[in-house]
């Protein structure tokens, strides 16, 4: 029974990291960089909703959309003062846009911990449960009741960015700039206002990740570096820039760690994922489910 | 004459004059600052200075944007670091056997990572980075782990450490000068500027990308072995990623591709730090917000400045000539 236990309780973490994990690789679609401030929004929105809980004593399912909103609010304003130069024509950088998004979005997120460790403390905080619930038992798996509703709750929503994605009319021009920017430019498709709703979204994902998960994780400083690791760990696996790739392998890095907390060292688990990531990108660099991209 | 910064060589001379020029600023320091405890800072400053010179190499001169400088100085430091603390090595046998060794790793990433570019190079080398320092601290029968291991200093007097690691700043500098002016300079800019003509004109790219990031990890680990025995105690928070973060901003803020800009950078950002910490520990909080702001709008860091002020002065000592006459 136990492996059914940790199965179910890996699929549910694959859910958060996929929160995450989905945001990074439409940013990573859309102006190809990897956004090394992802942990962050993931941080600020753990502290948005444990904070506006705690200060205003609202009701919790209150402050999720606050976090959500706060995070996609960070996001929009990383995307127009800082991201400008990858696509606007500042001759500056010239050939180095690469470098400038990974100096530009690192020391963001040297800047966001330091911050928050400064403002609000070194201190955790746990934020407040969605169900008051402590203990579901259905059969031989077992949970907290947060836990559940958290996890249905990411997953109406990975389903609600599925569609929206898909189908929407901005979602279908985020598609476009993603495949080719200068056509979808040339076809009368915004990139900047494309560009600048991929990093609200994703910004937004991440804050909810980081709320759904801080009555489990306590919202601190640094909190955000491990489900960043995480979410480069799964974008890299199922391909950079490919979503469904990304929803796959979070679901599939989750119940591998789940079962590898137990069977294999507890101390090294987090270097697991990383050498994954290093040998993927050296044998499969398109991922293990995306497309191999083609150069001219 | 004046001043023209089209010409390359022209271009690195001026910077080399301008780096030996800090060089000897810093060699006046201690006449002033007698403070043991400010000294130290200074050395401290030299360790980063030389991390960010090599890092500048890979990154500023190759185009190969590296996440793991902080890493090889923590490799280094741990080399030296265990050859004494298990064998009981001298230091004149683990300096040595740091460099090697932080090379023969470096080597080993440059042709693990040749055919990557851009975010998936940086993503590599920052798991890179990341499992060094998760083994070392996770290795406890061999490093004690996150304790730390202490190794024995090797100069009683503080003064001797500080003109020994600058003394050995100048030399990486100078061996960095000469190897720019040399073929291996141009072939290593080609490289970053456009890779596909570079390899088109008959650039060997596998050996000097691999070169580069060999000598790289040679020079970091040479920093952190040092820095191991002045500290005389070496942890895994010397490969934590914020360190590799205080090197980026040392480098962005002096002058990315530029002689002078790492090193500079290197002593305005660690002894501002120190200033900073004394009210309440801001640091961080500028030094990332002036990388955002310098690579933002000015690229060039605080180098940029210089070059525009000298070629201002250049200017002046010819004037126009006057047309009422």
């Amino acid at each position: 029974m136990l492996l059914i236990d940790l199965t179910v309780n890996g699929l549910i973490i694959g859910l958060f990291y996929a929160l995450m994990a989905i945001g990074l690789s439409l940013i990573f679609g859309i102006l190809r960089i990897v956004n090394f401030a992802h942990g962050e929004f993931y941080m600020i929105g753990a502290y948005a909703y444990t904070l506006i809980a705690l200060f205003f004593g609202i009701s919790p399912w209150l402050t999720l959309p606050c976090a959500f909103i706060a995070g996609m609010a960070l996001g929009w304003a990383t995307e127009r003062l800082l991201m400008r130069p990858l696509y606007s024509g500042y001759a500056s950088w010239g050939v180095m846009k690469d470098e400038y998004a990974v100096i530009i979005t690192f020391a963001l997120s040297l800047l966001l911990i330091n911050l928050v460790d400064k403002v609000i403390g070194p201190n955790g905080y746990r934020g407040p449960s969605l169900v008051a619930t402590t203990r579901v038992e259905i059969g031989p798996f077992m949970a907290s009741g947060h836990r559940l509703m958290a996890a249905g709750i990411a997953l109406l929503v990975l389903i609600a960015v599925g569609l929206f994605v898909r189908y929407s009319y901005w979602g279908r021009q985020i598609q476009a700039v993603a495949q080719n920017r200068l056509g979808a430019s040339l076809a009368g498709i915004d990139t900047a206002k494309a560009s600048s709703i991929v990093f609200a979204l994703s910004g937004g994902l991440a804050a909810l990740a980081g709320a759904l998960l801080s009555p489990i994780i306590n919202a601190t400083p640094d909190v955000g570096a491990f489900p960043a690791v995480k979410s480069y760990v799964i974008v890299v696996l199922g391909g950079m820039g490919s979503i469904p790739g990304a929803a796959v392998a979070s679901l599939i890095l989750g119940v591998l760690e789940s079962f590898g907390a137990v069977y294999i060292s507890y101390g090294y688990r987090d270097t697991f994922g990383l050498v994954i990531l290093i040998l993927v990108l050296l044998f499969r660099p398109h991922g293990l489910f995306g497309e191999r991209s083609r150069e001219v | 004459m004046a001043v023209t910064f089209n010409d390359t060589r022209m271009r690195d001379r001026i910077q080399l004059v301008f780096s030996l020029g800090i060089f000897a600023l810093v060699a006046l320091l201690p006449a002033i600052v007698r403070n043991e405890y400010w000294q130290g800072v200074l050395i401290v400053s030299m360790y980063f200075a030389m991390l960010a010179a090599a890092w500048n190499l890979l990154a500023g001169y190759t185009g190969q944007f590296s996440l793991a400088p902080a890493a090889f100085g923590m490799i280094g430091a741990y080399v030296t670091g265990l050859l004494s603390y298990h064998f009981n090595a001298p230091p004149l046998v683990g300096i040595p056997a740091a460099v090697v060794v932080s090379a023969a790793i470096g080597f080993g990433l440059g042709r693990i990572v040749l055919r990557l570019r851009g975010p998936y190079l940086a993503l590599t080398t920052l798991s890179f980075a990341e499992i060094c320092r998760l083994v070392i601290s996770n290795s406890i029968e061999i490093t004690r782990g996150d304790l730390g291991l202490s190794v024995p200093g090797i100069f009683d007097h503080r003064l001797t450490w500080y003109y020994v690691m600058l003394g050995v700043l100048v030399v990486i500098q100078l061996g960095l000068y000469f190897l720019l002016r040399a073929p291996a300079g141009l072939y290593l800019r080609a490289i970053r500027d456009d890779e596909i003509a570079a390899a088109s004109r008959g650039v060997k790219i596998v050996l000097w990308k691999t070169n580069a990031f060999t000598l790289s990890a040679a020079i970091s680990g040479l920093a952190g072995a040092l820095y191991g025995h002045f500290a005389q105690f070496v942890s895994p928070e010397l490969g934590l990623l914020s360190q590799t973060g205080i090197i980026v901003s040392m480098v962005v803020i002096g002058g990315l591709a530029t002689l002078p800009g790492p090193i500079g950078g290197a002593f305005l950002v660690y002894v501002a730090s120190e200033f900073l910490r004394d009210f309440g520990g801001y640091q961080l909080i500028v030094f990332a917000l002036l990388v955002i702001i310098f690579a933002r709008f000015f690229r060039e860091g605080l180098w940029g400045f210089f070059r525009r002020a000298i070629e201002r002065t250049g200017r002046r000592p010819a004037p126009a000539p006057s047309a009422a006459e």
